[in-house]
């Protein structure tokens, strides 16, 4: 059965749930202390050997055990990948108190990013194929190739039927998918979905990122994650997924149900820019957080903080910089900048793990530090050392990607209406 | 309820096994020609299958013009920017005004990438050691890349996304496109989608045991699987006001779109059909559309023999015993199955049909199934005036999406 859709772009809408699994912790609670404690989540790579490669560094997530949120049945069909992101897409809803029922199983959905997908698995298959012949080709390893695996186990284990895609756009993946989720909501195609991003780490997929001399430490120097720091020199790989669960206002206050924040709009845009390269000149950025505050209709003044893109590469850090200097020039109270891939590490559908810490922000009146800033690149106001009490009323989540591609949402707190 | 703002369809652009334009696939839709056939992409003598829909004589310089440097580039790119120039240049919009450029966005379904440039580095990879492997070929390999490509080498600085839900994606990527117009986050948009051959496809198909070893045989009693093919097909899409305002030719409408979840199993079917049910129903709840308005269906019509039985008894649910009257065809026994393009080359289909004012048909078609009694056009095409067209995409992961176009008409499709 089909309920009368409320198509009202205007209409508003909330995050009422939280799931993750990163490399500091699983599930809000731990996530929340550790994050927002200042812990690191890098540390010497130790699912495989880096002792042929230039770097070794990496944020991995070791204290993830699938049993705990996936049926055996169901686990034994899925790899490495899946089970992070059927795992989190169970606590957000556990966390919105929603329960899959015959009744609304079909206005629940999932939209979830995926920048690479299951690099292992694609690879052991290639392996297979070219290697050894079609015939050594392992039919189960089929399914999990394609980068749509995650949400359909997903769709499988929790038994939701609604809208199911799957966005691939390298590192903003999470945020173009959170942005399809608010439209679709604001469509009411589904009264719940789930939106963010999962990746993970692999032997050939770390390979390749230090073949094409993206990771710290790259530019020479220590290894590690300097967000916006001058010593910055390549990123430092991760994994893990973030989703949270998007729904209207109005669905929340029928259900009687707190939420973290508002999503209120979002921008997207792109520059011209070589394959892999990231962008050199700030225009095309400054446009597209243009087009989100104008989509959420505030203008700079109104933001407070932004959770930023920046993850110690050597030309992402200085272009997203320089964007935030030209928006908040004539803004006499700069807002608070904090980069959380100095924590976190890359893993470019790393928006959903930075959507949900800003999500917590904002509730939580306190934003998480930018770990690895010493000497920032521009003179802004970083976030640094310590978390950083404040209230929120509007932020930027930031997405800038390799290849000239930008997704920007603001997300605004309980009063950031103004109404 | 909100008014929602019209989006027309004002330029295409395809390559595919059948042609490498749309006058010449207009053409071959109209006179049933099979596309499949010995595939010579790659040696196929240890596959089990050596049959497909394969485009043959590719030349990229014949489409894309030297001021387009073609460096770090992959078959898909190729082929997706040779469709999006075309559909262009059909559009009257290239070059594209300068201060158009920055409101164009670009949506594409995506499937293989650059896989089969990406089987060269693996293939040296095991033989060489990774040491000796280069990596920097892998640049393009992701299917994002064409979307990066074309976007770049035209100069658009709009939206850019990438879907990848497997055989659904094309179709996703059009109504995303059309989602982004409504909302005023684009002023045009190029959506479509690209799919190339490649062994490690063609590999998998084989290994689920779900390719007819010959060609493709949609709704037949023997039907044995699918013909895997491949793509790329690319519309231009704008809201009516401003097609209307430039005098651009107007296609079609699109009218609405809908994606549901089958939550069933990773690469088959539901076959109580709920899922595609689903899907139907959301379109047409989407385009405001009654079952009435529908008067052709392009069917996902993959020739496996649990797609065929399913959408069938899918295609029956939704229209009740209007389904008999509704002329049904899967073009796939001509194109074959290009997966991640699929939707959007179906979508080009759709759009034809309702514009040139025919039906294309089933092809290959000998031997009726009883589980699949519906009129799949198997005579040939038929000419008919059209109001609106579905057209249905299912994939791996049970992922499902319909689009609805509608003939163009001042007051409205299908509500005249």
């Amino acid at each position: 059965m089909i309920n009368e859709t409320r198509h009202d772009l205007k209409q508003r809408v909330v995050v009422t749930g939280l799931g993750m699994v990163t490399p500091l912790g699983v599930g809000k609670g731990e996530f929340y202390e550790r994050l927002f404690g200042g812990q690191c989540g890098i540390g010497e790579i130790k699912s495989f050997d880096t002792k042929d490669f230039t770097s070794h560094l990496g944020a991995e997530v070791t204290s993830f055990s699938p049993r705990d949120f996936i049926s055996a049945k169901n686990l034994r069909r899925m790899d490495r990948i899946s089970p992070m992101a059927v795992a989190s897409a169970r606590l957000a809803l556990e966390d919105a108190k929603i329960q899959i029922t015959q009744e609304n199983r079909d206005r629940v959905g999932i939209i979830l990013g995926t920048a690479f997908g299951a690099t292992d698995v694609t690879v052991q298959f290639a392996e297979n194929l070219l290697g050894q012949g079609p015939a050594a080709v392992n039919p189960i390893l089929v399914p999990n190739t394609v980068m749509n695996a995650p949400a359909g186990h997903a769709s499988i284990e929790l038994g939701f039927r609604g809208v199911n895609t799957t966005v691939t756009h390298y590192a903003v993946s999470a945020e173009i998918a959170i942005a399809y989720a608010l439209e679709e909501i604001r469509r009411g195609t589904a009264d719940f979905i789930l939106a963010g991003g999962v990746d993970i780490l692999s032997k050939f997929y770390y390979e390749s990122l230090t073949r094409f001399h993206a990771l710290s430490p790259a530019g020479g120097g220590k290894e590690g994650s300097r967000p916006f720091d001058q010593a910055r020199n390549g990123f430092v790989a991760s994994e893990g997924c973030g989703i949270l669960c998007l729904e209207s206002m109005e669905s929340a206050r029928q259900r009687g149900r707190d939420y973290y924040c508002e999503i209120k709009g979002f921008g997207l845009g792109s520059s011209i820019c070589g394959p892999t390269q990231w962008p050199r000149e700030s225009d095309g950025i400054e446009k597209t957080i243009n087009r989100a505050l104008k989509n959420a209709e505030i203008i700079a003044a109104e933001i407070d903080a932004v959770c930023a893109a920046a993850n110690g590469g050597r030309d992402l850090d200085i272009v997203e910089a320089k964007s935030y200097e030209n928006i908040f020039k004539d803004v006499p109270k700069k807002p608070a900048i904090t980069a959380l891939k100095g924590a976190l590490g890359e893993s470019f559908s790393g928006g959903g793990m930075r959507a949900c810490a800003l999500a917590l922000s904002i509730k939580g009146k306190t934003l998480p530090p930018t770990l690895g800033l010493v000497n920032p690149v521009r003179p802004l106001n970083f976030t640094v050392n310590k978390q950083q009490d404040i209230d929120i009323k509007n932020a930027l989540l930031s997405g800038i990607s390799f290849g000239g591609t930008y997704a920007f949402l603001v997300f605004a707190g309980r009063d950031g209406q103004g109404a | 309820m909100h008014r929602q703002k019209r989006i027309v369809i004002t330029g295409l652009g395809t390559v595919n096994a059948l042609a490498k334009n749309i006058s010449g696939f207009t053409k071959a839709l109209q006179e049933g020609v099979c596309g499949i056939g010995p595939l010579d992409l790659f040696d196929t003598k240890d596959f089990r299958t050596k049959n497909g829909g394969q485009i043959k004589n590719f030349v990229p310089r014949e489409y894309i013009p030297k001021d387009f440097s073609l460096k770090r580039t992959s078959r898909a790119d190729q082929l997706a920017f040779a469709a999006a120039l075309e559909a262009l240049r059909d559009a009257v919009l290239y070059p594209l005004p300068g201060q158009l450029k920055e409101k164009v966005g670009i949506a594409i379904g995506g499937g293989s990438g650059g896989l089969y440039e990406g089987e060269n580095f693996y293939s040296q990879l095991l033989k060489k050691g990774s040491s000796r492997a280069r990596f920097s070929s892998l640049s393009s390999v992701y299917c994002a890349s064409s979307a990066d490509y074309i976007a770049s080498a035209l100069g658009l600085t709009g939206p850019k996304t990438t879907f990848m839900t497997a055989c659904s994606a094309g179709g996703t990527a059009l109504g995303y496109a059309r989602d982004l117009l409504v909302s005023n986050h684009a002023a045009l948009m190029l959506a479509g989608g690209v799919e190339p051959m490649c062994r490690i496809t063609y590999a998998a198909f084989n290994a689920l045991q779900s390719v007819d070893p010959d060609v493709c045989r949609p709704f037949d009693r023997n039907r044995a699987g699918l013909s895997l093919g491949e793509a790329a097909a690319i519309m231009v899409l704008e809201p009516l006001e401003t097609a209307l305002a430039r005098g651009a030719k107007i296609y079609a409408e699109i009218l609405g779109y809908g994606i549901s979840c089958d939550s069933f199993h990773m690469t088959a079917p539901d076959e109580k059909a709920s899922g595609a049910v689903r899907s139907m129903q959301a379109a047409l709840k989407d385009a405001n559309l009654s079952i009435d308005d529908i008067d052709y269906i392009n069917a996902h019509g993959t020739a496996t023999p649990v797609n065929d039985a399913t959408e069938t008894k899918a295609i029956k649910e939704v229209f009740g015993r209007r389904a008999y009257a509704i002329p049904v065809s899967s073009t796939k026994s001509m194109h074959a199955h290009t997966l991640g393009a699929a939707g959007a080359l179906e979508g080009i289909v759709s759009v034809l049909a309702l514009q040139k004012g025919f039906i294309p048909p089933t092809i290959n078609y000998t031997r009726p199934d009883p589980l699949c009694d519906l009129d799949y056009v198997i005579e040939g095409m038929r000419k008919a005036d059209l109001r609106a067209v579905l057209s249905n995409s299912f994939a791996f992961g049970g992922n499902n999406t319909t689009v609805i176009f509608g003939k163009y008409s001042e007051r409205g499709a299908a509500h005249d």
